[in-house]
């Protein structure tokens, strides 16, 4: 694994734009960085971040038996008392799951340290399965890149397997807050495959949601029986329509239960059924003390790096602020990033239903990976 | 090979130019009262006042705006100006304010005052662009609370402020059947944090992770 710099393709930015990549830079920040590309092996991928990414998943699916037939564990993950029957059922009904992305501390050598599962509204879906590909194409194609150069990033065949499948009710609706358009970015593109699929797919945004005697409707009256949404099962279920969430013949993607793998609490529960596991990271649920050095403290939910705190193992204190200060916390112990010309990386490792389906890559210039992080493509050569 | 055969996109990338809909649309004259004797009293027949007073009485029980009850449709439209509905829910009648007026969509005569339209074969309410463009349906208008004087399509589409003829857009003003369900139950939330996120200068962009 290496960091290699590489000359940005000329005018990509409006190329970039043409093909729907409206948020390649943000607020005047860059978010797509192709100034240099993140190289592997062959073996680096494949059994040091695709095996392991397997592994990980299926430990984390066999936990949801477990969790469910515990109150503890429930209460522990802060679950609603009056969604549990609902989240119960959506997995015992076997509701299907579309993706997921797991965050992975990795260097190249030794075992993939898994930092939290992202499997309720995990983003940065568009990058890694279209425009990073189009990239790798395009360089090769330039002579930019080395003949033979490969990429781990089955994503879009995968999703478009996945869509094909999947028992979905048609029309199939999407949906995301009306006002960011990276959300509505990854929607777009979600729906954009689920078409090429076959799937009657419509866009509505989350604020044009109707309901009525506890079915939800479209914005033409008629009433959704299928949706992808773009929004954490933890803010829907504190919301007004939240009781319509559970009555409404609405098969949702993701499904309630995956409430249970989006929760950071999955992490001490993980860590308690497989203790010293080689790509776990000792976790705990929060007592409320002082952090000790070498470790750090998050949420249950939270996104985008938001609210975390962490004192490195020479007592150094770094906090990101967020909205997120009101659920409980877990600890865990800290796995710094590794740096590469000065940058954190992280890898973001997907999961389609429940394969792995490729990496993307974020920069960070901080011990916290935070939405304003770039994203960086890369490549397999021997 | 370890990553996909194709990348393929068929609705993001964006298509070269949209012709939007309405875009150069010609304006349609057509007639405002708030009652059949204003109607008359413009000097149209009072029969033709009375026969698009009906049409448009008929419509409003299918496109008034729907509350869920009496007090959310007060709140827009003003006290005691509200009716119920003939549908409803769980909870009880739905609420839908009374009409305050209507438009004529036809061009009415006038009794020959306005000395003879050069063509006779004007569309029917129902048919849609002719030449002339498209008609413009007989409907009820409303009035909000907070705007006495202005007359609203249903849909809530300002179309005069005082009785008579005036111009408008047909394709703004086509009535729809009223919406029974209630919006703007989710996303809450995210409001509420990007409200957090913002009193500490730095704003939540995605709802994602």
């Amino acid at each position: 694994m290496k960091r290699v710099n590489s000359t940005p393709r000329p005018g990509w930015q409006a190329y970039a734009e043409s093909l729907g990549f409206q948020f390649h830079t943000i607020d005047g920040e860059t978010y797509w960085d192709e100034s240099a590309y993140y190289q592997f092996s062959l073996r680096q991928i494949e059994q040091d971040l695709e095996d392991v990414t397997e592994e990980l998943h299926a430990m984390a699916m066999d936990l949801i038996p477990d969790i469910l037939a515990d109150e503890q564990k429930l209460d522990q993950l802060a679950i609603p008392g009056d969604f549990r029957d609902a989240l119960a059922a959506s997995w015992q009904r076997g509701d299907p799951h579309l993706y997921g992305r797991m965050d992975l501390v990795y260097d190249g050598t030794g075992p993939a340290k898994l930092l939290e599962l992202n499997y309720d509204t995990p983003t940065s879906l568009y990058e890694t399965g279209f425009f990073q590909w189009v990239w790798l194409e395009d360089q090769l194609m330039r002579g930019e890149l080395p003949n033979g150069a490969d990429q781990f990033n089955s994503l879009q065949d995968k999703l478009e397997q996945a869509f094909a499948g999947l028992p979905l009710p048609q029309p199939f609706h999407f949906t995301s807050v009306r006002e960011s358009i990276e959300d509505k970015g990854t929607v777009d593109y979600l729906l954009d495959i689920a078409t090429q699929s076959g799937i009657d797919g419509r866009y509505i945004a989350l604020e044009d949601i109707g309901a009525l005697d506890g079915q939800f409707y479209d914005t033409d009256g008629e009433p959704i029986t299928g949706l992808f949404k773009l929004y954490p099962w933890e803010f829907m279920l504190e919301e007004q329509f939240a009781r319509n969430a559970t009555t409404s013949e609405t098969l949702w993607l993701e499904p309630l239960w995956k409430l249970l793998l989006s929760n950071k609490g999955i992490l001490p529960l993980l860590w308690q059924k497989h203790p010293g596991h080689p790509n776990l990271l000792e976790s705990h649920f929060d007592h409320g003390k002082a952090l000790d050095k070498g470790w750090l403290r998050k949420p249950l939910f939270s996104r985008e790096g938001a609210n975390i705190e962490l004192v490195t193992a020479d007592g150094k204190r770094l906090s990101e602020p967020g909205p997120y200060q009101d659920a409980p916390f877990i600890r865990q112990k800290l796995q710094p990033l590794p740096t590469f010309a000065g940058n954190y990386t992280l890898i973001g490792s997907w999961v389609v239903g429940d394969s792995a389906a490729g990496i993307g890559i974020r920069e960070d210039n901080s011990l916290i990976t935070k939405d304003s992080s770039r994203f960086l493509p890369h490549i397999i050569l021997e | 090979m370890k990553r996909s055969k194709k990348a393929a996109l068929i609705l993001m990338a964006p298509v070269a130019t949209m012709i939007l809909a309405g875009c150069g649309e010609k304006e349609q004259e057509v007639h405002v009262f708030h009652n059949v004797d204003e109607c008359a009293a413009y000097y149209h027949p009072p029969a033709e006042c009375q026969a698009e007073f009906a049409k448009a009485e008929a419509l409003h029980t299918q496109v008034a705006p729907r509350y869920q009850n009496q007090q959310e449709c007060e709140t827009d439209f003003g006290p005691g100006q509200c009716e119920t509905a003939p549908e409803r829910h769980q909870g009880g009648s739905f609420f839908m304010p009374m009409m305050m007026g209507y438009m004529a969509g036809q061009m009415m005569n006038r009794g020959n005052l306005a000395g003879g339209q050069a063509t006779q074969t004007q569309p029917s309410s129902s048919q849609a662009s002719g030449g002339r463009g498209a008609a413009v349906p007989t409907q009820p208008l409303y009035k909000s609370r907070d705007d006495r004087s202005t007359f609203r399509t249903a849909s809530n589409q300002a179309v005069a402020s005082q009785p008579g003829a005036t111009q408008v857009r047909p394709s703004a003003v086509q009535p729809q059947r009223a919406r029974l369900v209630q919006r703007g139950g989710f996303g809450q939330q995210a409001a509420v944090r990007q409200e957090a996120q913002r009193r500490q200068a730095n704003r939540q962009r995605s709802y994602g992770s």
